[in-house]
């Protein structure tokens, strides 16, 4: 397979009217990277994405794509393919048109188009829908043959904008799992954006956590769990969130995991009292009261508290994060 | 019961829509003597063609058959390829400070006046351009007229397009104005249908304008060739039936071919997925 060069962003920063959407991006993606792209609602990830695309034109910086400067080049000239949260899917076209697209508007023979299409639908699961229309299909159909359509002209990259939000939850995890063994395949760059940390985690080789148009951490899941760069990371990635406790050098931060339960006293251990307890099944989630406030363990799911239970508490003493109480980063 | 009711009234609404319609094509077919019989003969005369042959033989309505046709084809292809694009632009390219929506206001603006307080200024201009009695003027005129709706019309449509099936097609390849005419456009059609029978319509029924700025056989429409069998002695009842049971024709096989996409048009949500 032809060699894909990396993408690199360069201080791009965009401006709806005096709001910054992103200010000052700088990222690069390598040979086959797949890169989440992970924020809120408003934070400036889906923005970035249609600059990258070319659906949006940045304000500052550059974008570059295998070398080239691709930052004013239209969207048809940058061989990008795009995957929509609604699909995007052309309503009047067959499954097979649909997927058949973008190599009909480069003119490729019929045949070769039909070979081709033949190809992409087997590897989706898509061949026995080929002759229906859009309208026929589930959600998750609608989801392969929008994923089907992006993969078929083999682009530079892919970028990929909430895909898998509209399915439900079931399909969604397996979706994920197609998706990531998809992108081993074809080993082609992707940006993919969500607000899921839990997609964010599995899919990514490196996460780009944002928030206020600012990437907050670009690094390695395993990095943006264990060593958030700051509070915001911290509190974002994790569910349930990480517990934050005002101390008098800034502020500690642990997650749920690392908070320890005993139902009698000992010594250096503060007590509290369960407020709630959440059964999950495979664990249980115990939410406490104490002085400092409202904290949450992580405890196996045969310790069962009732609510207003005495208990004490510690925190495992080297999974503790500090951060800045002033500037929220990581101390 | 309620069923009963129902159809009954479907009934009456439909005889109340159709009697002037029968009335028309009885009177076109009766002889004269019939036509003023008293009480009328709705059924059980004896047919014929003689006022047919009167109106598009001896007369010149097949002249004005033409114009109008010519006229209609004219103004409605003329107000779609201005107004399409311009309803494109309007709804997807930001304007800034809301100028989208003024634009629109101020091209819907120009119909908020009476029709009829422009046409001094319109039979001046065309008297100018040698455009009077020229099926050209008229079908100027009428392009005007039309134009708002169908950019109203449109953008409607337009909007309905998410704005994402056309950034796909970008991706996908398509330049701006090829992602229009291949992706958009064919998801905008029952809208286009739609849009084009009223053109059609106003273009094919107008009167006013026409009687004004045309006063000679050669530009003269079926509408004003009509009333001009009101005469200062007599009044032509058979051969304007005959006209106007004519007149009625090619709206009504538009309007059918086109009915498919009509009710959808008009229903608007036409393109989700």
């Amino acid at each position: 397979m032809e060699r894909v060069m990396p993408l690199e962003i360069e201080h791009i920063t965009k401006r709806f009217g005096a709001r910054e959407a992103v200010s000052d991006v700088s990222l690069t993606a390598g040979d086959g990277e797949f890169v989440v792209l992970l924020g809120p609602s408003g934070c400036g990830k889906s923005t970035l994405l249609r600059m990258i695309a070319g659906l949006e034109t940045p304000d500052q910086g550059t974008i570059s794509l295998a070398g080239n400067d691709i930052t004013h080049r239209e969207a048809r000239d940058r061989d990008i393919a795009m995957v929509f949260q609604s699909y995007a899917l052309y309503p009047h076209m067959t499954i097979a048109q649909n997927i058949g697209y973008p190599l009909r508007v480069r003119k490729t023979p019929a045949a070769e188009i039909a070979k081709q299409v033949a190809g992409v639908a087997e590897r989706l699961g898509l061949s026995n829908l080929l002759e229906n229309f859009p309208r026929h299909l589930s959600g998750g159909e609608r989801q392969r043959v929008a994923l089907a359509r992006a993969i078929i002209r083999r682009p530079r990259a892919f970028l990929m904008d909430e895909p898998l939000s509209n399915l439900d939850a079931r399909l969604r995890v397996e979706m994920r799992a197609e998706l990531k063994r998809l992108q081993h395949d074809l080993r082609i760059v992707t940006l993919y954006v969500t607000h899921d940390q839990a997609e964010a985690m599995t899919l990514a080789h490196r996460i780009a956590v944002m928030c206020d148009g600012k990437i907050q951490q670009f690094d390695t899941p395993s990095n943006v769990y264990h060593r958030p760069a700051n509070a915001f990371v911290a509190g974002f990635v994790g569910s349930p969130s990480m517990n934050f406790i005002p101390s008098q050098d800034g502020v500690l931060g642990v997650r749920p995991e690392d908070v320890e339960l005993s139902l009698t006293d000992q010594p250096g251990w503060s007590a509290g009292r369960v407020y709630v307890t959440e059964e999950m099944g495979n664990e249980n989630l115990v939410v406490l009261n104490n002085d400092g406030g409202r904290i949450t363990a992580r405890v196996p799911s045969d310790m069962r508290l009732d609510c207003d239970t005495p208990v004490w508490f510690r925190f495992r003493r080297d999974k503790i994060h500090r951060f800045d109480a002033a500037t929220q980063s990581r101390v | 019961m309620k069923a009963v009711l129902r159809y009954l009234a479907a009934v009456a609404a439909l005889m109340a829509a159709l009697a002037p319609v029968y009335w028309l094509v009885t009177i076109s077919l009766k002889r004269e003597i019939d036509q003023f019989a008293y009480p009328p003969r709705w059924i059980g005369f004896a047919p014929t063609l003689q006022h047919y042959v009167e109106a598009f033989g001896s007369g010149s309505f097949g002249m004005y058959f033409t114009n109008s046709v010519l006229l209609a084809a004219m103004s409605t292809v003329a107000a779609l390829l201005i107004g399409v694009p311009a309803a494109y632009g309007l709804t997807r390219f930001e304007w800034p400070r809301d100028w989208n929506n003024r634009i629109a206001d101020w091209i819907l603006s120009t119909r908020m006046l009476p029709p009829i307080v422009t046409i001094v200024p319109l039979f001046l201009m065309l008297r100018e351009m040698h455009l009077i009695n020229s099926l050209l003027g008229l079908a100027i005129v009428y392009t005007g007229f039309n134009l708002p709706f169908v950019v109203w019309m449109m953008r409607g449509f337009f909007a309905e397009v998410p704005r994402e099936i056309e950034e796909a097609a970008m991706l996908d390849g398509e330049s701006r104005v090829g992602a229009l005419m291949r992706i958009v456009l064919p998801l905008v059609k029952p809208g286009l249908a739609a849009t084009a029978v009223f053109c059609l319509v106003v273009a094919w029924n107008e009167f006013l304008f026409a009687l004004i700025l045309t006063q000679t056989n050669a530009a003269m429409t079926l509408p004003v060739g009509i009333a001009s069998r009101v005469t200062q002695y007599e009044i032509k009842w058979g051969a304007m039936s005959a006209a106007g049971v004519v007149a009625m024709l090619p709206v009504l096989v538009f309007a059918t071919a086109v009915q498919k996409y009509l009710v959808r048009g008009l229903s608007l949500g036409a393109v989700k997925g």
